[in-house]
């Protein structure tokens, strides 16, 4: 992440400590810290006036403290699709995460905030900025852990399993070879069998596929 | 408050009752004589012996009646003008007399009781004139019958010699003055009355109907007699005869008020045949009932709060009429009723002591009613706020503590990328080990946060949060059921802690499989129900944690059952309503 112009970052969280600390994390990691706000409307004139490539959002922010960044981003996406945004939380939910991803599982990004002090936080944060997905491992099991879905991966193996988690998260079949230490042939079988038990049609864009994914994991709720 | 009095002092009823005695007897002896002595006069056309004689007699009588039936002041004043109208009556046909000293008396008397009559009829029945208004037709009634009248005898020619007789008139123009004096005066009573009546209430007109109904039928044949002429003529003769047979109803019509308050007697006897046993909302009929009133309200006493509530312990604004009911010289309640009941007071006083034991009884239902409502009430509030307190203290938190961990833990991260920490690897080490305990202690500081209150409930509300808890449980757990509606949020925190519950019982001590959560709405009334497929029965000591669940469902009204057959799981169901009673 070292590149000499890297992606242009507005931070949105009330707690100021928290921010500083943040633009200084990716600061280090080299994005270009554009703004730091601290409520939801500064959050949108920062973005329309800054246009930068990605947005970290808190999800509670004043007046309420509920789920004003979570509606912001939902903006920001609708609005400016062309802006990655990740939004972070202090507890998870599936429910956030269908109505934070829309349609449009491109640029977006929903992690526990604790996250941020973990070592893939700043991976998350690249891939988000260049178009792609990255979801907290832990929304991804609560949506395939519930027992109507349990009835229905039962039919892959764990290796299976792990890699439809993974896929799940946003992770490039490279990427997933990597975790998994794997090659990115196996990886690819292993994906192609994936969607061929759980009748997904096979789709080569990344997007898609993440987004077929969530659509399933959804749809079996 | 305005309670009803008994009235003024026996010292002045016995006075009252003396003179009004004496005078009835007077009355009579003057009827018999101006009968015996006018009979030899009497024009063929004139009203008989025989009339002039019962109507004067029944006047004399009702007022004697009224004084000894009804010994209150009211009772007494009308009694009084009642004998005054029927000396009058007699007065008037002393004129009939062919002796001319005895005509010419007659003559300064031909209206005497039309004074005491309006009097009468704006007094009653409270026996005093009520506005000004009232006065002053009354008054300028007496001016004219003692002093226009005699006055008018200065110039009017009679067939018998009128020995007053100074300045004689045309007998046209003084008929013609006393027709327009007597229609003006018809015109005003009517009025007076009529308006008496529109304003009156349903005990009131009870009261009202037999004077009300002769007195405007009287005034309005004197209106339309004066109107239409008072010379011989047919209709001048039905109206007169209508107007006298108006005059012999009026003392009759008198003792049909006098019966109509014997009527609420019989009320009264059938309200203490049926009063006992009745239940708070019969009690009220039978006493609206017995009173003629169908708007009375029965406020029990409180004596520790000295408020009045009513039978589902709500408490009452005394803000009409309000009678006592004492019990043993205790107040247990009082009657709110309309004020024309206190004309009937002797229904009044019948009623109340007939229903004291009653009321009794009753307040101090209505009183344990009211303190149950209390409870009710202040359980309520009191899960309310523990509730409020939990989501204070999740917010709390959640905006503090966990807040400034992930914030120490990013701080954190920073220093461990410094390049003077990175060579030393001792210290990398102990900054590992503190990054690892600070993971730790925001995911115990996460689940203890949900757990005192989760977010999502009060973010998206109770289906998602019991999808959340399903999500949690590490066996598998569905959700079915339909969609609700916006629920009230008292109702949907505790139907998630009896769910959160239920579920925790079913995986702790039933050893359950599955489990299956179901929420909807039946009836006004969310519905819960957590089965599962464990061991089955549960012991309903199992644990504090039914105990509590069956507390806080009962703090909205709701109800709690668990049924676990040994060996066919455990269902908990909860049913909520969504309205407070």
């Amino acid at each position: 992440m070292n590149a000499p112009a890297g992606p242009g970052v507005v931070i949105a969280d009330d707690a100021r400590l928290f921010r500083t600390a943040l633009a200084e994390l990716l600061a280090k990691a080299g994005c270009r810290i554009l703004a730091e706000v601290g409520d939801p409307d500064a959050l949108l004139a920062a973005v329309e006036a800054t246009g930068p490539d990605l947005a970290v959002v808190d999800i509670r922010m004043p007046p309420e403290h509920r789920l004003e960044g979570l509606h912001a981003a939902v903006r920001i996406r609708r609005t400016r699709p062309s802006v990655g945004v990740l939004l972070l939380s202090q507890y998870l939910e599936a429910a956030h995460l269908t109505e934070l991803v829309g349609h449009a599982a491109r640029g977006v990004g929903y992690l526990l905030k604790d996250r941020v002090s973990g070592g893939d936080f700043l991976d998350a944060v690249r891939r988000v900025a260049a178009g792609d997905c990255a979801f907290d491992p832990d929304v991804v099991s609560a949506m395939m852990g519930g027992p109507r879905r349990r009835d229905l991966l039962d039919g892959l193996t764990g290796r299976e399993l792990e890699v439809l988690a993974l896929m799940a998260q946003g992770r490039s079949n490279q990427a997933i070879a990597d975790a998994l230490h794997l090659t990115g042939k196996t990886v690819e079988s292993h994906v192609r069998s994936i969607f061929q038990r759980l009748d997904i049609p096979t789709e080569a864009d990344h997007h898609r596929r993440v987004l077929a994914v969530l659509a399933y994991l959804r749809s079996s709720r | 408050m305005n309670l009803a009095d008994g009235g003024s002092g026996p010292r002045v009823r016995v006075g009252t009752a003396r003179l009004t005695d004496g005078l009835a007897v007077f009355g009579v002896c003057l009827g018999v004589l101006v009968l015996l002595a006018t009979e030899s006069g009497r024009h063929p056309t004139s009203t008989g012996a025989g009339f002039s004689g019962a109507v004067g007699g029944a006047y004399l009588v009702a007022g004697v009646l009224a004084v000894h039936r009804r010994p209150s002041a009211p009772g007494n004043r009308i009694g009084l003008l009642l004998v005054l109208v029927g000396i009058g009556w007699f007065a008037e046909d002393v004129q009939i007399s062919v002796d001319p000293a005895v005509h010419t008396v007659g003559l300064l008397l031909r209206s005497a009781s039309a004074g005491f009559l309006v009097h009468l009829l704006l007094a009653y029945p409270d026996g005093v004139l009520r506005g000004r208004s009232d006065r002053l037709l009354t008054a300028v009634c007496y001016a004219v019958v003692f002093a226009g009248i005699p006055l008018s005898t200065l110039g009017f020619t009679t067939l018998t010699p009128n020995l007053l007789l100074v300045w004689p008139l045309p007998y046209d123009t003084i008929a013609r003055a006393e027709d327009a004096v007597q229609l003006v005066l018809g015109a005003a009573v009517v009025a007076v009355l009529a308006r008496r009546w529109i304003a009156a209430t349903r005990p009131a007109r009870r009261v009202l109907v037999p004077l009300s109904a002769v007195g405007l039928l009287g005034a309005t044949t004197s209106v339309l007699d004066a109107v239409l002429g008072t010379g011989p003529s047919w209709h001048h003769q039905v109206l007169i005869t209508v107007a006298h047979a108006a005059t012999l109803a009026l003392p009759l019509a008198f003792l049909g008020g006098v019966w109509r308050v014997r009527l609420g007697r019989t009320s009264v006897s059938d309200l203490l045949m049926r009063i006992n046993g009745s239940d708070p909302r019969q009690l009220r009929e039978l006493l609206a009932r017995a009173l003629g009133d169908p708007s009375v309200q029965i406020g029990y006493h409180r004596p520790e709060r000295g408020d009045y509530i009513d039978a589902d312990g709500r408490p009452l604004a005394l803000d009409r009429a309000v009678t006592p009911v004492h019990r043993d010289g205790q107040r247990v309640a009082v009657l709110i009723h309309d004020p024309a009941l206190r004309e009937d007071h002797h229904v009044l006083a019948a009623v109340t002591s007939a229903a004291a034991l009653e009321l009794d009884n009753q307040r101090l239902a209505a009183e344990v009613r009211a303190q149950l409502a209390e409870v009710k009430a202040s359980r309520a509030r009191i899960v309310a706020a523990g509730d409020e307190q939990r989501m204070r203290v999740e917010r709390d938190l959640h905006d503090g503590a966990q807040q400034l961990l992930v914030t120490a833990a990013l701080t954190l991260r920073l220093a461990r990328g410094q390049p003077a920490v990175r060579t030393d690897p001792e210290l990398t080490e102990l900054l590992r080990r503190t990054a690892d305990g600070l993971e730790e202690a925001l995911t115990e500081l996460r689940v203890l946060a949900s757990g005192i209150h989760p977010s999502v409930l009060t973010d998206l509300g109770l289906r998602p949060a019991l999808r959340a808890l399903a999500a949690r449980s590490p066996r598998p757990v569905e959700l079915t059921g339909s969609d609700l509606p916006r629920l009230p949020d008292l109702v949907a925190v505790t139907a998630y802690y009896v769910a959160a519950e239920a579920v925790t019982n079913a995986l702790k001590h039933a050893a359950a499989e599955h489990i299956r959560i179901e929420v909807g709405t039946v009836d006004g009334a969310l519905r819960v129900a957590v089965a599962d497929d464990g061991v089955g029965g549960a012991d309903p000591a199992l644990g504090t944690g039914l105990t509590g669940l069956s507390d806080r469902v009962s703090a909205v009204d709701g109800e709690l059952t668990v049924t676990a057959a040994p060996g066919a799981g455990t269902t908990v169901t909860a049913l909520l309503p969504l309205e407070s009673s």
